[in-house]
């Protein structure tokens, strides 16, 4: 299988879109647009979950991938996922909600689909559940949502970094 | 250029004891730690900084170690950097030992004479030791005091011998579901062996107890209750003004005439060559990378390493064999408070099979999963069938898993058997960021590592469906624990079949000594780590002896 091919048919929902694969810009906007919108799939708010939006997953990731102790093949991986998405699934962004539900499981249901998925799936819920001083879980609503009590003290710092 | 007393490559288990004892004597002491200072200040209950990230390890690209695993046709080599298996443990002041859990198990005195008892197994490289329990018992009791030990004995068949009747601190706060454990031993009339641990109950000069944060294993500890190198024996140490401690200082080769050490070469953080004199050097560096040291500084005197006559530097690795199990508890077991109670411990394992009429048995611990929300979380992510689950389906599922449920896990504890598969080697084709060749670990097994693992799961199973757990599973491997490492330089009598004396200094080159778990021709079957303190210890009685 090729590596950027999601599914082989492109364009399933028969739609012309704005946005389209050539529209992406250098510095990666259209990218994080994908990733916030398929965030808001693979973590919708439930009766006793919060949303992706809830705990900031997307800013999250965007903030601490710039880090030097973040994996770059990660970022590279999610990034260029997100390219392949959109050249797979131009009209993502304009799909309505069942839509949009269909084009994630159609790429989990392909190799590089899932593997990437599997990724922000990850890193979804580092931003759900690491300490509030990254960005993510905001007010702690990850944790309070299943019950975790986190240990003391809570970090003043990020990444260890000596005090 | 200052010539110290000794210098001491790491500052781990195999090395406080060293620095502590020395140092009072007023030995002019210096630490060479590949890693940074912390203290307790520094440390939180930081998920993402102590273990999803590379922070008190080396990023795997710039520092890895090459794993040779067995696949169908030969032994095949993985760089970690790929697979992301660290053999990595803690570098920073004190070592892995601020990470440890700190299960705190002595050896018996059959552990010292292993061959003797079993008699030679087909395959393994199984050999007694040059000393006995009773040589070590005395310092086993010293750690107890000194590192600090908590617990409470139990009485069973092959308690080892003890010169004081009880551990050195009280033992530490049960959680609830440990009545159930020994309601459920009893039945199947299994001992529950009251696990002691190198966390302290109350306070200990200037470390405050054991605070119950349920954020233990895998993080360094906050109120200095736990027995790191760096908490108990490091501090103190330093107020002698006779230790100096280079961090960040990563030693890449020893220098040596024929018959002793003179200089140990090392990196600065910014990547600067310096290089130090000693009267005495002593290597703790954790056993892979006290072989590689010792490897990588082959030079005219010794060809093959440092130290290395015999050509047994790197042979023996050995980690702990055996796996990991779990069950889980609901609220039909315990009342929702009981169960969901944060931070006590479970403490309890068996060990009635430590020694069986036909083999050597082992031990299991019994803890509860770790609290780290993101690995548990992460853990959750599939379904049966190994679907990735998303939407719903997973946040319901995370859901169900932390409020509904906990799962209590057993993890064993086998001898590694040694054997010739089983070694740390260096090849020039794998280099770190400094142009250092990398170790090369083969993980060869022996077979009786996974038989001995599953008779022992076995009773770890009866034990949770006698408490009602539910969904049980178990895991033997063959696989080794990067976490316990030792042997590689074994110590004995005969220069031709060991690295080092019963000292744990080198045949050869009489100013060298191994102290972390190198040394160890086989390892017992639990952690290494209070052996490793206790011996260390040990040796530095030795070195004020000569020094």
């Amino acid at each position: 299988m090729k590596r950027r091919e999601f599914i082989l048919t492109t364009s399933i929902l028969g739609i012309s879109t704005a946005l389209n694969s050539q529209e992406i810009k250098s510095d990666d906007t259209l990218s994080w647009l994908i990733i916030d919108n398929i965030f808001d799939i693979l973590f919708p708010k439930t009766s006793t979950m919060p949303s992706a939006k809830d705990f900031n997953a997307t800013l999250y990731l965007q903030m601490n991938s710039k880090h030097k102790s973040f994996d770059k093949d990660d970022l590279e991986y999610i990034i260029q996922g997100a390219v392949d998405f959109n050249d797979s699934f131009p009209n993502f962004l304009n799909a309505n909600k069942e839509q949009r539900e269909n084009i994630i499981e159609r790429t989990r249901n392909s190799e590089y689909g899932e593997s990437w998925l599997t990724k922000l799936v990850y890193y979804g819920i580092e931003a759900m559940l690491s300490d509030p001083i990254y960005g993510g879980n905001t007010n702690e609503k990850g944790w309070s949502s299943l019950n975790h009590q986190t240990g003391k003290p809570q970090p003043k710092q990020k990444y260890a970094k000596v005090i | 250029m200052m010539k110290y007393d000794i210098c001491i490559i790491g500052s781990g288990a195999g090395a406080g004891p060293i620095a502590y004892e020395l140092t009072k004597l007023g030995k002019k002491v210096l630490i060479l730690e590949k890693g940074p200072i912390y203290s307790e200040k520094d440390f939180s209950k930081d998920e993402i900084a102590f273990v999803r990230r590379d922070i008190v390890t080396p990023k795997l690209k710039d520092e890895y170690h090459v794993i040779e695993e067995y696949i169908e046709d030969g032994w095949h080599k993985f760089p970690t950097y790929d697979t992301g298996w660290s053999f990595w443990n803690g570098n920073i002041l004190g070592g892995s030992s601020n990470f440890m859990s700190g299960y705190f198990h002595r050896l018996k005195p059959n552990d010292f004479k292993l061959k003797t008892v079993y008699g030679k197994i087909d395959g393994a490289n199984v050999e007694d030791w040059p000393i006995s329990y009773n040589d070590m018992e005395p310092y086993y009791t010293k750690v107890e005091s000194e590192v600090g030990v908590s617990g409470e004995i139990t009485k069973y068949n092959h308690h080892e011998p003890r010169s004081t009747k009880e551990y050195a601190y009280p033992a530490l706060e049960e959680h609830p579901i440990v009545k159930l454990f020994d309601k459920s031993c009893g039945n199947l009339k299994f001992t529950s062996y009251k696990v002691p641990r190198a966390i302290i109950s109350r306070p200990k000069d200037n470390r405050n107890p054991c605070y119950y944060s349920n954020y233990c294993g895998s993080y360094a500890c906050s109120s200095g209750a736990k027995g790191s190198s760096r908490a108990s024996l490091l501090v103190d140490a330093l107020k002698t003004g006779n230790l100096t401690v280079k961090a960040e200082s990563f030693v890449y080769k020893l220098d040596c005439s024929e018959d002793e050490v003179t200089k140990a070469y090392y990196f600065t953080k910014e990547g600067n060559k310096k290089e130090v004199e000693a009267k005495l050097f002593v290597v703790a560096a954790q056993a892979v990378e006290s072989s590689r040291l010792l490897l990588n500084s082959k030079n005219k005197f010794y060809p093959n390493g440092l130290a290395n006559s015999s050509n047994l530097v790197g042979r023996n690795m050995i980690f702990t064999g055996g796996g990991i199990g779990s069950g889980e508890f609901d609220e039909s077991n315990l009342s929702k408070e009981e169960l969901f109670t944060q931070g006590l411990f479970v403490n309890r394992a068996l060990k009635d099979w430590y020694y069986t009429d036909e083999f050597k048995g082992g031990t299991v611990d019994f803890l509860f999963e770790h609290a780290n929300p993101i690995r548990r979380a992460n853990g959750l992510k599939r379904d049966d069938n190994g679907n990735l689950l998303y939407g719903k389906a997973l946040q319901d599922k995370l859901y169900e898993n932390f409020t509904k449920k906990r799962v209590l896990h057993f993890e064993v504890f086998t001898d590694w058997m040694p054997n010739d598969n089983c070694f740390v080697s260096v090849d020039e084709k794998y280099k770190d960021k400094y142009g250092i060749p990398v170790a090369n670990i083969r993980i060869g097994a022996h077979k009786q590592d996974v038989k001995v693992g599953n008779f022992l799961a076995k009773k770890a199973v009866k034990v949770l469906k006698q408490m009602g757990a539910k969904n049980i599973d178990m895991n033997i491997s063959p696989l080794p624990s990067a976490n316990l490492q030792a042997g590689g330089c074994r110590f004995g009598d005969d220069p031709k079949t060991s690295v080092l004396n019963k000292h744990c200094q080198s045949h050869d080159l009489k100013n060298l000594f191994v102290t972390d778990g190198s040394f160890m021709p086989t390892g017992g079957s639990v952690p290494h780590t209070w052996t490793i303190y206790a011996n260390s210890f040990r040796v530095a009685d030795y070195i004020k002896t000569i020094f």
